[in-house]
């Protein structure tokens, strides 16, 4: 599988999710030695780590990379996109904010999640296998200090209902998962608002803030496993109870 | 449009099509002064270009209701993504989501403390549909786009809400009961029946914003009102 921006955070806790569970697990990164943690890990994990360059913002870049992983190991059975802006987790003032800034999240969340898709396709009709997106909550409840964040992240819900549909007469599922946890994100929000963390902490009735490899990743390989073989089409918000009503 | 002593505004963005251009009249006949914003005309992804266009609406009465009942109309044909391209992805996902951007943000300078603002957009991405991958993207990205300015906004006492309607009443607006025009609706099978007898969608949106525009209407934002008749009834 292809886990898109697995440098860090919830990309990389999914990324060794997978190396547990034995796979080939190509690393899509901006930079390739800033995967060298996660490549390790992986490894030590059980899996076998690819690193990959992969910006997903530049679409020839992702097609190499897919077809990169393919040539080396055979096959493609999941693509999960995690990788955002680097300025997701920054507060953005919606009233001033400019087109380029818009294009900078859309860019990297809705034109790559349909590139992705579209160059993942032939693999994954050939293996059956899956897409899985890493959207938000924010994307479901709408937040006012991420309101672009949330834009995107939104649109990435639409994608999978309605891809889930025409893909599946392929034998192709494709799934969300809406995360809170640790994050480069979040921990830039501690930096720059570190009263919103604590209120969020304080929100999540199991008490703590996910971790990206054991609270994240686990239920993202659920939903590309086999188990997971009728799902398509769905949102899994994993948040420790925090969103219960979205 | 409209020509009436009334001392406020409405514009209605994508007023040139569909149930756009039926709300757009059915307003104008109530004697209320309408403006339509359509693209073309005006390219509502440039700022520019729609902050004129809402200045120029807002004289000499002030803009207080704005509905956006715009999609591109790429976004309303039906196309599998693969066959899609991606200068065809642009244009049915991204420009839509854009030009939501364009309109929102330039809606809020534009407008008085407590506007209404009322997006009507077609039920379709609650389930997603075959061959409409663009169009649920960008419905969804503005629906939520549509709830984060709700959260923004409410210090000014602005309300943004969203209407759904079925997209053959999004895409022909009052002749969505016309069996000829019906061709050009892009076909979505997953939906069920209306629960309630056919009517007018054009006037149960009309009926809705009038609610929102009322002092009830004051306590109500980032909501989704689905005027259906009871089709999609959304968990």
């Amino acid at each position: 599988m292809l886990v898109t921006g697995a440098a860090a955070g919830v990309g990389k806790g999914v990324a060794e999710a997978f190396g547990a569970a034995g796979a080939v697990v190509g690393l899509g990164v901006r930079v390739p030695a800033k995967a060298a943690e996660v490549a390790a890990n992986v490894e030590a994990l059980g899996g076998t780590p690819v690193v990959l360059r992969c910006d997903v913002s530049d679409g020839a870049e992702s097609a190499a990379a897919i077809e990169a992983l393919v040539e080396a190991h055979g096959r493609l059975d999941a693509l999960v996109h995690n990788a955002v802006s680097n300025r997701s987790s920054e507060p953005t003032d919606f009233e001033t904010a400019s087109l380029g800034l818009w294009e900078e999240h859309s860019s990297v969340t809705v034109r790559a999640t349909y590139r992705l898709a579209v160059q993942a396709h032939p693999h994954l009709k050939a293996t059956g296998g899956s897409i899985l997106l890493m959207t938000s909550p924010a994307g479901i409840e709408g937040s006012a200090p991420l309101p672009f964040y949330s834009a995107v992240k939104a649109a990435q819900r639409g994608f999978v209902r309605a891809l889930a549909r025409e893909w599946g007469p392929d034998g192709i599922r494709i799934n969300s998962v809406a995360p809170l946890a640790v994050s480069p994100a979040l921990e830039n929000l501690k930096a720059t608002d570190p009263e919103r963390v604590k209120r969020i902490e304080g929100l999540v009735p199991l008490g703590w803030l996910g971790d990206p490899a054991d609270d994240i990743g686990p239920p993202s390989v659920f939903l590309c496993s086999e188990g997971a073989r009728y799902v398509t089409g769905q949102t899994l918000v994993v948040s420790g109870g925090r969103f219960t009503g979205l | 449009m409209g020509d009436s002593a009334d001392e406020t505004t409405t514009v209605v963005v994508g007023g040139d099509r569909g149930i756009g251009r039926s709300l757009a009249t059915a307003l104008d006949q109530r004697g209320r002064r309408v403006v339509v914003l359509a693209d073309g005309p005006v390219d509502l992804t440039d700022p520019a270009a729609v902050q004129a266009a809402l200045v120029d609406a807002s004289s000499p009465a002030p803009v207080t209701t704005v509905v956006l009942a715009h999609l591109d109309p790429a976004a309303l044909r039906t196309t599998s993504l693969l066959e899609l391209g991606e200068p065809g992805w642009d244009a049915a996902a991204e420009r839509s989501l854009r030009a939501a951007f364009v309109v929102l943000q330039q809606a809020h300078a534009a407008v008085p403390d407590g506007a209404r603002i009322v997006l009507v957009l077609p039920t379709v991405a609650a389930g997603g549909a075959a061959g409409l991958v663009a169009l649920c993207t960008a419905v969804e990205g503005i629906r939520v786009m549509a709830k984060a300015v709700a959260r923004r906004w409410g210090a000014r006492a602005i309300t943004v809400n969203t209407i759904e309607v079925d997209l053959a009443a999004f895409v022909l607006g009052d002749a969505s009961g016309d069996v000829d025009a019906a061709g050009s609706v892009p076909a979505v099978s997953q939906l069920g029946t209306p629960a309630l007898a056919p009517g007018s969608a054009v006037a149960d949106v009309m009926g809705l914003i009038e609610v929102l525009e009322s002092p009830a209407g004051a306590a109500l934002t980032g909501g989704l009102l689905v005027a259906d008749r009871g089709t999609v009834m959304q968990p």
